[in-house]
């Protein structure tokens, strides 16, 4: 039948959210972190999704939430993309290792 | 199996393979086109599980939106393969391992909530993910939280331009 | 409601104020004007007047506790912007914006305090966060401000990923995002793992919003590396609010034994190493201003006490402890910030030069290390206090009490740099009115340490 198992789909948000998870940890460039940042993002939404209709098909709440995550992860990247473009006219880099004045 | 099984497996398997091609391309140009794939993907499923509406979204703002930003972002700082950042190999093993144990432990308490097993819905049917059921209850019962979030936009705004303005 | 509303007009305001108004004094006053009516207004709704009537659909419940706290943090920042405006205008050229964000940040405050949807929480400490990032990077061309702007931006994006898989996991299994149905004692004892792992989530990602160890890393560089004026605000009144929210989330898990996951046990471990980790590594600082970064570490470990006692006398202690703390770091911050030299060295001194400084600085750290006759003694009193009213785990009031006499010690650096050794001790012209401003507080924060009840009786009237 046209069925699919919940667990399944929470499976593919659950790898999407690791996959993301380990590209923020491991890559150096700026705008990867960014992109992973994304990810995590995204698989969140397909489990709000995948709740929604599943669980809880009465009101429209995870749809809800994830509009607010669309939205507000727009602004966040905008935000972050600013920031970015900042750092690199003063550092010429976005190497997050370059990035340690902080160091001490 | 019936097609939206097909689909929905195929889906999957091309969500979860851009999405390690992302963090595996050496090129950024590269990554952020693997990454559209991996939005592409995803708004497939949001259709499978009825959010026609989202799925739009989900293309427009961050395929259509986000992702040309940070294509324009990566041509602006001209970063190739060769300039590249990499870690060190053993700091990417340790995190493989740790982020593993992480997600099986996730994998397992999902598959073993026991109001979660056996819990199938008809996908691909029903009328709860169009805009106007949507409309409806986004200016009734959320106004509050989106008029909120403009605050959100506005300081989003500002700050993008106080930060990127050239002084 | 009426704060919420207030503080995103007068962000705008203050906008289009930066258009018509070119002198960065008047700005200065224009905010001021802002704060106190916003003030008014909150302490207006505190006795029930409403400007505006909106349906919130539950997703919000303006209570005592959450306008009393708004009151607090409304009223820490009319004395933070009085008190180092003149710093806020010299950080760069956009004082009208900061003083934007700055009440940008009041609206996101003042939602996280009352909110009772979890998704009112994410939006709220969202518009919190973003702000933030912006002032944290706003001194454009030191490369320590751009790259502390960015650590905070990343370390928030992820704990708020964290904090939007908790919520989407909670989602699963009560089918709600009120927190009335978290506070729920069947749900709190842990009916499902989804519902406890979702909860998980949400104390990791609340820890890396009140900077507690291990999830602290960002905390130092990123309170070093901001402009001086905004770290004051950052360790302050910012995150006095993320332990209201904290302490919200938490309500429930803490009052009722969960036979799953031993809650009180997961923030012993949070509680000891936070109090470890702040108080050992500001020991051996050579900046005061990294020295107060890890002392707020320290300082949120005590106010963590509040969220793990969870009783009527830990919600006091926490408004208290906000009040103390924040008046207490804002009037340490301003004076560091008149300071040419921000090590310890640059303070020898200090008390020949100027003794009103010093005087007043004495008292702030004497407030926060919990000395009595201040504010900062009470408040840790009500924190440990809230603890001993639970009956378990009495041995952590005696840790806690152990670590609070290590921090004596390097709060004393900064006095005994004052006042027993010979330096200039050189600091940027002082303004008569800065000194007013600072005995003010200096009389505030005494007065409150003789007579705690002034603020905690607002609670009950």
């Amino acid at each position: 039948m046209n069925t699919i198992p919940l667990t399944h789909i929470l499976f593919v948000s659950t790898a999407l959210f690791f996959i993301g998870m380990y590209g923020l940890f491991t890559r150096r460039n700026i705008i990867t972190m960014l992109m992973s940042i994304e990810l995590i993002l995204n698989s969140v939404n397909i489990n709000f999704i995948a709740f929604n209709k599943y669980l809880h098909p009465a009101n429209l709440d995870g749809v809800f939430f994830t509009i607010f995550i669309i939205a507000i992860a727009a602004a966040e990247a905008a935000v972050a993309i600013a920031i970015i473009i900042n750092l690199y006219r003063n550092h010429k880099s976005i190497d997050i290792e370059d990035a340690a004045e902080m160091k001490y | 199996m019936s097609i939206t099984v097909v689909l929905f497996w195929f889906l999957t398997a091309l969500a979860l393979l851009s999405a390690i091609m992302v963090l595996l391309s050496k090129n950024p140009v590269h990554s952020v086109l693997w990454l559209i794939v991996v939005f592409f993907a995803i708004s497939g499923h949001y259709i499978l599980l009825n959010a026609q509406f989202l799925a739009i979204v989900n293309l427009i703002v961050y395929a259509g939106a986000i992702m040309v930003l940070f294509l324009f972002v990566i041509m602006l700082m001209n970063l190739n393969a060769e300039t590249e950042p990499q870690k060190n190999t053993w700091l990417k093993l340790a995190g493989a391992i740790s982020g593993g144990s992480l997600l099986l432990i996730l994998v397992s308490v999902i598959r073993s909530a026991t109001d979660m097993t056996g819990r199938t819905a008809q996908v691909g049917e029903g009328n709860i993910g169009l805009i106007s059921n949507l409309g409806k209850a986004l200016f009734s019962e959320y106004v509050v939280p989106f008029e909120i979030s403009s605050v959100l936009f506005l300081s989003a705004m500002v700050g993008a331009v106080v930060i990127g303005k050239k002084d | 409601m009426n704060a919420i509303i207030l503080s995103a007009i007068l962000g705008v305001i203050m906008m289009f104020s930066g258009i018509w108004v070119n002198n960065k004094a008047t700005l200065r006053w224009i905010a001021l004007a802002g704060l106190l009516v916003l003030l008014i207004s909150n302490i207006a709704e505190m006795y029930g007047y409403r400007i505006w009537n909106v349906n919130v659909h539950n997703m919000l419940y303006f209570d005592r506790f959450g306008l009393l706290f708004n009151s607090v943090a409304i009223g820490s920042t009319f004395i933070f912007v009085a008190l180092s405006g003149s710093d806020i205008n010299r950080v760069g050229k956009y004082a009208a914006e900061y003083y934007t964000l700055i009440f940008f940040v009041l609206t996101g405050i003042t939602i996280i305090s009352v909110y009772t949807s979890l998704l009112m929480l994410f939006l709220g400490i969202e518009i919190m966060s973003i702000p933030l990032y912006i002032l944290t990077g706003s001194d454009k061309r030191n490369l320590k401000s751009n790259e502390a702007s960015l650590k905070y931006f990343l370390m928030g994006a992820f704990s708020t990923g964290l904090m939007l898989m908790g919520i989407t996991l909670i989602y699963g299994a009560t089918g709600s995002f009120s927190i009335e149905v978290l506070n729920n004692p069947a749900i709190a004892q842990g009916v499902s793992f989804l519902e406890i792992t979702g909860m998980l989530f949400l104390l990791v990602s609340m820890a890396f919003k009140v900077s507690a160890a291990p999830f602290h890393f960002w905390t130092p560089d990123v309170y070093d590396g901001a402009p001086g004026v905004f770290t004051s605000f950052m360790a302050t009144v910012v995150k006095a609010a993320a332990f209201i929210a904290f302490v919200k989330l938490f309500d429930a898990r803490m009052s009722y034994s969960s036979a799953v996951v031993d809650w009180k046990m997961l923030l012993c471990i949070l509680i000891i190493a936070t109090l470890l980790i702040g108080n050992i590594t500001a020991v051996f600082q050579q900046s005061v201003k990294r020295m107060l970064a890890y002392s707020s570490i320290a300082q949120a470990g005590f106010m963590l006490f509040a969220v793990f006692s969870m009783n009527e006398m830990a919600k006091e202690g926490i408004i208290f402890y906000a009040v103390s703390y924040s008046l207490a770091t804002i009037g340490v911050f301003a004076v560091l910030l008149k300071m040419k030299d921000f090590t310890f060295e640059g303070y020898n001194g200090l008390a020949k030069s100027q003794p009103v400084l010093a005087f007043a600085n004495t008292v702030f750290l004497l407030s926060l290390a919990g000395i009595p006759l201040t504010a900062g003694f009470f408040a840790k009193y009500f924190m440990l206090a809230s603890v001993i009213q639970t009956g378990h785990y009495l041995w952590m009031v005696i840790v806690a009490v152990l670590f609070a006499a290590v921090s004596v010690y390097y709060y004393f650096r900064v006095i005994q740099a004052m006042y027993f050794k010979t330096g200039e001790g050189e600091t940027e012209n002082i303004h008569p009115g800065f000194k007013t401003g600072l005995i003010i507080l200096t009389v505030i924060i005494i007065l409150l340490g003789v007579a705690p009840n002034l603020i905690i009786n607002f609670l009950y009237f």
